[in-house]
């Protein structure tokens, strides 16, 4: 496995067949792996089956990932595959002329629109103004440590050396931070409890 | 526990915990949330905010319905198959 993989355990657990795991690991990278497949991929309802394509192929390939690299490089990879494939099929539908060209050309086009999602639109805005209003209410050394880990991509043992700590509070001011930042948003994603995984 | 959620996220539970944290989180509603919200508290700081309303929900009724499983020898980066 990679040395900086976060996920090497929750693989090996998946590889030896726990579907947890895996879905663990589903749940952490879909909006990334959906924001990625989107910059191919134009219509969101396309976004959301090359996504479940995308995950289907790591299963069923998951025995070939060695951890050469990153989990989620390895994931990334096969997005890209997916979303490309999905693309050629639709040139060829439109180069068979098999319904309005004009409208599947438009989907070559990079990036997405929420325009068919109005709902899922307005509830990412409302997270987005939670959780900065949140980050601005936050104690500054717990917010310092998540941004930290989060935006900057530093690993535990990095924003210790840096804030000259002991890992254990990097570890209990990154838990600390995003529970506080939940808490806030838990009565904007009421409505989605049930859809959860 | 939940402090432990925060930690399987990130990959920083000792290898012996991940298993037992992981059957723990799963079999809790209120942890899975967390371990959701975790996760989207992370991609929103990075400007990515859409919620999950059900989206992996539908990931996984489609590898059910689909049968899929882990198939030794199979190429995920083939276009086909």
């Amino acid at each position: 496995m990679a040395e900086t993989d976060r996920d090497t355990e929750l693989v090996r657990l998946a590889q030896a067949g726990d579907a947890k795991a895996f879905q663990a690991l589903v749940v952490k990278y879909q909006r990334r792996i959906a924001r990625h497949v989107a910059r191919y991929v134009r219509n969101s309802g396309d976004v959301e089956d090359v996504v479940q394509e995308t995950f289907i192929r790591a299963y069923r390939g998951l025995a070939s990932f060695r951890g050469d690299s990153a989990f989620y490089s390895w994931l990334y990879r096969i997005a890209t595959n997916t979303a490309l494939s999905h693309l050629k099929r639709q040139s060829n539908d439109v180069l068979l002329g098999d319904d309005a060209p004009d409208e599947r050309a438009e989907a070559f086009e990079p990036g997405v629109s929420d325009r068919d999602n109005p709902e899922r639109a307005l509830i990412a805005k409302q997270v987005a103004d939670v959780v900065q209003r949140a980050l601005g209410k936050l104690q500054p050394e717990l917010a310092e440590a998540l941004m930290l880990y989060e935006v900057e991509g530093k690993q535990y043992a990095e924003i210790a050396g840096m804030l000259d700590i002991p890992i254990g509070t990097v570890r209990t001011r990154i838990f600390r931070a995003r529970e506080f930042i939940a808490k806030r948003l838990e009565p904007v994603l009421d409505s989605q409890r049930n859809r959860r995984w | 526990m939940s402090l432990k959620v925060s930690l399987l996220l990130d990959g920083q539970l000792a290898p012996g915990e991940v298993k037992a944290t992981l059957e723990g989180t799963a079999a809790d509603g209120l942890l899975r949330d967390r371990y959701t919200l975790y996760g989207l508290v992370g991609d929103a700081l990075r400007g990515n905010s859409t919620p999950d309303d059900g989206f992996s929900a539908r990931i996984f009724e489609r590898m059910q319905r689909e049968g899929a499983r882990i198939e030794p020898g199979y190429d995920p980066f083939k276009t086909r198959g």
